[in-house]
């Protein structure tokens, strides 16, 4: 059962420069209780995926076309007031550098509160503090931190609590983007460990999003990886690690160093991201991919996700690369 | 091959560029500049057309010019009861175009003649597009010199004002200590004491000529609380980690100050002193109003002239004394203060629209 | 942390002295002094004038003067008005002060909440048609020209309308048989309004904690229904009843000056609040508020507005440490005698001892208020409450 499906999903920012196209044609599924990764380098469109399945895009960003399906539901085409319905309680999200989602002179718990008091009007305080302190318990906070201010906590434990506050109003997906990104390695261990805890406990869809390709590995079940708004290579986690066919994807396992094995000398990528701004329909990896062959050079090759094996997909004009 | 001086320069060329476009952006900025371009117009305008003779001095100068402005009248008696049925008030006789016999001394004339009077103010006519006062001067010409005036004013003080504050600030912020500390008793000081009477004080004992004031305006603004938001301004730039890379590779004190402090103080100051023009302009029509400046032509002069001679009472009878000094003050003064929000907007990237 | 609050309070006493001292010696450089009319009366011999300046020691030397004075003031002589003998300079002080905290007082409070409303609606509404236009409009409000507009007002609402007074703040005639004086129906107006405000903050504070919204708007609109109705009860008993008459009389007159000094004051506090608060927009709690599935009238209130409040109420607060200087240019246009007018008269008279003693209150005044601001800015930011008491 598909908790989430995206269709064909087009979005861009309005600059001064001109239009950016920051997330083309996009479409991937999400089941029930599975957990989905999204990785890429910065600027590849995935906070733009992100923000665009709650409808948070800044204002100069406009869906332009495709479907964002939610438990059956066209969230594309809801109104302000129905997608503020779906909005937490039925999607929730971790934001990258979660330090500052909090308002410094409302406490903790406070803000918890008006999360769950717009979506559970009824609820009496008390019901809503036991609620509170559970979620406290899952993730490893103390009590009295719900009377705290935030700047009163360190950078795990507000993490911590912006995880508790997604999960205020019991949503069905949480995206989680780059929660650990701003924290030390031991925390971010911890923190990941509370992630996975809390979606096998509660059953959750999860989207976890990071540029950090080792996380999405222990993360993820299907994932799918992002390059200059586009996916190019998606399917299920071991599948696309153990067989990476896009040469992006080759040179993000391979820039990766391992405790492993013998010392290998990493590769990394020459060049930049390229830019989104009235980009043409072929493979924009082209210019930095390190084995063209005559199609990617000449480009004359539109993008289209070809099915390799059951579950995995990459992009048909990189799966001849070397 | 180009130097080093020449990409620094072509980079603050490109960073000036799109300071510009930034500012043109902002509504707001762009209205104020075209209210000021619009003044700096009329400030222009004078000059040009007393020069090229299209305007003859002797009767257009906003001092001492005269113009005669004969008008027919009638003579009427003015009854001692109102209302009657020609008039509804006693304001209304004698009307704007009749004389009350009873005012004429040196004349035989009878009730129902007319006669021609020089009279002033007179209305707006084709000679005089705004009318003139009550000694015979063209108004229109009479705004122009004030926004001389106002410009001359608020730019000195403004600039006066912010050097001096700038300056302070920023010596407060780096050597700290005792310095700081009298620095900043001595902006208490200045704050504690009520700016307008301080004003009057001051020119009770000096006679205070556009350049006096200035020098005043700018003393007092600069030495003021500007001080303290320019230091904590100067602070957080002390605490970057460029200064102390810029101190290891040997910068002397005073270098670290002008190429690194200075440019990140400076906008702000620049703020300040749009927000201090209006501030001055606003000084200088409040002190010529209550007739305390010896400043030949002013907005503020305009104004204390037409209410010490009782024209604002006449309501809007005698509108062209009262309507364009006051309008000219409010668009001004308003005008720069956009200026100063538009540059806002350029400095501070969270206001944009954007 | 005591070492510091000592050291504070020691510049500040000093500061506070050399401002005495810069006073003093500003007034001294007005040329002339009181009592030079006294020479132009033919009926007094020239030793007249001399006598009285010896008896008021005008004739020492300044440096000695200023010695003297300051030596008085720690004793808490102000000395004798010299226009207005035998009043002391506190009597007159105590009767201005009262008129002029009422009307800017009222100013105040009302200029700085419909400032902050509309500003915090500009922010909000950022790029729209309309924003761009009251923007401006505020913009223009804000530096009109005072004097013109203060007049205009008069003239037009005045004397063409003829609905409200010109000036002054009684009609003498009304009060030739009133019991008491004018101060005293001050005083109780003062009064009314310092509780009613406390009452009204109180309510705020304790309905902080009700959970449910929509009651604790219900309990905040009843509490001021119930206050309203206290009021008017209060005012219809005993000797207020008496005052009542009288009173209204003083807040008719007040109506106009009010009116004049909010159109100039609300439009600084909007245009500060729009500005706090389009940078406060753009901070990333304010997207976790929306995704919270918050209503965009709650976010603008509760989350956006609430941090905006702080540079407010710190403008708020420094404009009541100049009221009396802003209230000048007012009492002078509207003939309403309150402390402006008394600096004003003092200065021009040179009434040292009345203008020394004003000055000093001022500074004492702003001080205070000083002080009142550090407090409540560390109420207000959280993060500040905590470094202070650690």
């Amino acid at each position: 059962m598909n908790i989430l499906e995206v269709k064909n999903l087009n979005m861009s920012y309005k600059t001064i420069d001109g239009e950016v196209e920051a997330v083309k044609d996009v479409s991937f599924s999400v089941k029930e209780g599975e957990s989905f990764g999204l990785v890429g380098e910065s600027g590849c469109g995935k906070t733009s995926v992100a923000m665009s399945l709650l409808q948070l895009q800044a204002d100069n960003g406009k869906i332009t076309n495709g479907e964002i399906v939610f438990d059956g539901i066209d969230i594309v085409g809801l109104n302000e007031s129905e997608l503020r319905e779906v909005r937490w309680s039925g999607i929730s999200i971790v934001f990258q550098g979660a330090m500052n989602s909090w308002n410094p002179v409302v406490k903790i718990g406070e803000q918890i509160r008006e999360a769950m008091r717009e979506h559970y009007p009824d609820k009496t305080k008390d019901e809503n503090t036991k609620k509170i302190l559970e979620l406290f318990n899952i993730v490893g906070l103390d009590e009295t931190i719900i009377d705290r201010f935030p700047h009163e906590l360190s950078g795990g434990m507000k993490q911590r609590a912006v995880i508790a506050l997604a999960l205020s109003c019991d949503p069905k997906l949480i995206i989680a983007d780059e929660p650990t990104t701003a924290l030390d390695v031991v925390i971010q261990d911890q923190i990941l460990n509370e992630i996975r805890k809390v979606q096998e406990v509660l059953g959750l869809s999860l989207i976890y999003i990071s540029h950090d390709i080792a996380v999405i590995a222990e993360m993820t079940d299907n994932m799918a990886v992002m390059y200059a708004g586009s996916i190019v290579e998606m399917g299920n986690t071991n599948k696309v690690f153990s067989n990476p066919q896009h040469s992006y994807t080759r040179m993000l396992l391979e820039s990766t160093p391992s405790i492993v094995g013998p010392k290998k000398k990493l590769r990394s990528l020459d060049g930049e991201p390229p830019s989104l701004i009235n980009t043409d329909p072929y493979c924009l990896f082209s210019y930095r991919c390190p084995n063209p062959d005559d199609n990617c050079k000449n480009r004359n090759l539109e993008m289209q996700l070809i099915k390799i094996e059951e579950d995995h997909y990459a992009d048909k004009c990189c799966v001849n690369c070397g | 091959m180009k130097s080093q001086k020449d990409i620094a320069k072509e980079i603050r060329r490109k960073a000036i560029k799109k300071n510009w476009q930034l500012f043109r952006r902002s509504k707001l900025g762009m209205i104020g500049l075209y209210i000021v371009i619009f003044f700096l117009f009329l400030t222009i305008l004078q000059p040009i057309l007393f020069i090229t003779g299209v305007w003859n001095k002797g009767v257009y100068d906003p001092v001492v010019g005269y113009s005669e402005q004969f008008q027919e009248f009638l003579v009427v008696e003015c009854p001692k009861e109102y209302p009657t049925d020609k008039y509804d008030e006693r304001s209304d006789c004698p009307g704007r175009t009749e004389v009350n016999i009873r005012t004429l001394f040196y004349s035989d004339a009878e009730v129902g003649e007319t006669i021609i009077q020089n009279l002033q103010p007179a209305p707006p006519s084709r000679k005089h597009i705004l009318g003139t006062d009550s000694l015979g001067r063209d108004v229109f010409s009479q705004i122009m010199e004030g926004s001389q005036v106002a410009f001359v004013l608020g730019l000195l003080s403004a600039t006066l004002g912010v050097g001096i504050s700038t300056i302070l600030g920023t010596i407060a912020a780096f050597f700290g200590g005792r310095i700081d500390s009298y620095l900043m008793r001595q902006s208490d000081l200045i704050l504690m004491l009520p700016t307008l009477p301080l004003l009057f004080i001051i020119s009770a004992f000096a006679e205070l000529k556009i350049w006096h004031l200035a020098v005043v305006l700018g003393t007092i603004g600069g030495l003021g609380g500007s001080v303290i938001t320019i230091k904590s301004q100067a602070l957080q730039v002390k605490v970057k980690p460029f200064v102390d890379s810029a101190r290891i590779t040997g910068g002397s004190r005073m270098n670290i100050l002008f190429s690194h402090v200075l440019p990140n103080v400076a906008p702000l100051a620049l703020l300040f002193m749009v927000f201090s023009v209006t501030g001055a302009i606003a000084s200088e029509s409040v002190l010529s109003f209550l007739g305390l400046l010896n400043i030949d032509m002013s907005w503020g002069l305009m104004i204390y002239l037409a209410q010490v001679e009782g024209f604002i009472f006449s309501g809007m009878k005698f509108w062209w004394l009262i309507l364009p000094a006051g309008l000219s003050v409010t668009f001004l003064t308003g005008g720069f203060y956009l200026v100063g929000r538009g540059l806002d907007e350029v400095f501070n990237p969270r206001l944009r629209d954007r | 942390m005591y070492k510091y609050i000592f050291k504070r309070v020691y510049q500040l006493i000093i500061v506070f002295f050399l401002f005495l001292i810069t006073s003093y010696v500003l007034f001294d450089s007005i040329p002339g002094n009181a009592f030079q009319n006294l020479l132009l009366n033919p009926d007094l011999p020239p030793e007249a004038y001399e006598q009285v300046i010896k008896l008021y020691g005008l004739d020492k030397p300044l440096s000695e003067r200023v010695f003297l004075y300051v030596q008085n003031f720690l004793q808490g002589d102000f000395g004798y008005s010299y226009k207005h003998y035998p009043k002391t300079p506190i009597e007159l002080i105590s009767q201005r002060l009262p008129r002029t905290l009422m009307l800017f007082a009222m100013v105040n409070i009302i200029a700085f909440y419909t400032g902050f409303l509309i500003g915090k609606i500009l922010a909000w509404r950022r790029g729209s048609k309309s924003e761009t236009w009251i923007t401006v409009t505020s913009v223009f409000s804000y530096t009109i020209f005072y004097p013109w507009f203060a007049l205009m007002m008069l003239w037009f609402f005045g004397y063409k309308l003829d609905w409200l007074p010109i000036g002054k703040f009684l009609y003498p005639e009304k009060w030739y048989d009133a019991p008491f004086d004018s101060d005293v129906v001050f005083v109780s107006m003062i009064q009314f309004t310092a509780i009613v405000s406390i009452i009204q903050i109180l309510v705020y504070i304790y309905t902080r904690n009700i959970e449910s919204l929509s009651m604790r708007r219900n309990a905040r609109f009843g509490s001021f229904i119930i206050i309203t109705l206290a009021s008017l009860f209060y005012w219809n008993t005993g000797e207020l009843l008496i005052q009542k008459p009288y009173a209204m009389d003083i807040a008719y007159h007040m109506i106009l000056p009010i009116f004049t000094v909010t159109v100039v004051a609300f439009a600084g506090t909007a245009l500060l609040t729009r500005t706090t608060m389009m940078e406060v927009m753009k901070d990333d709690f304010i997207l976790t508020a929306r995704a919270k599935g918050l209503s965009q009238k709650r976010i603008r209130d509760r989350h956006a507005a609430r941090n905006a409040l702080l540079p407010v109420v710190t403008s708020f607060i420094f404009t009541i440490v100049t009221i009396i200087d802003g209230s000048v240019l007012t009492e002078t246009i509207f003939s309403w005698p309150g402390m402006g007018q008394l600096i004003l008269q003092s200065v021009l008279e040179e009434d040292i001892p009345v203008a020394m003693a004003s000055f000093s209150f001022i500074g004492i005044f702003a001080l205070v208020a000083h002080f009142i601001a550090d407090i409540s800015y560390a109420y207000l930011d959280p993060r500040i409450r905590i470094q202070s008491q650690g």
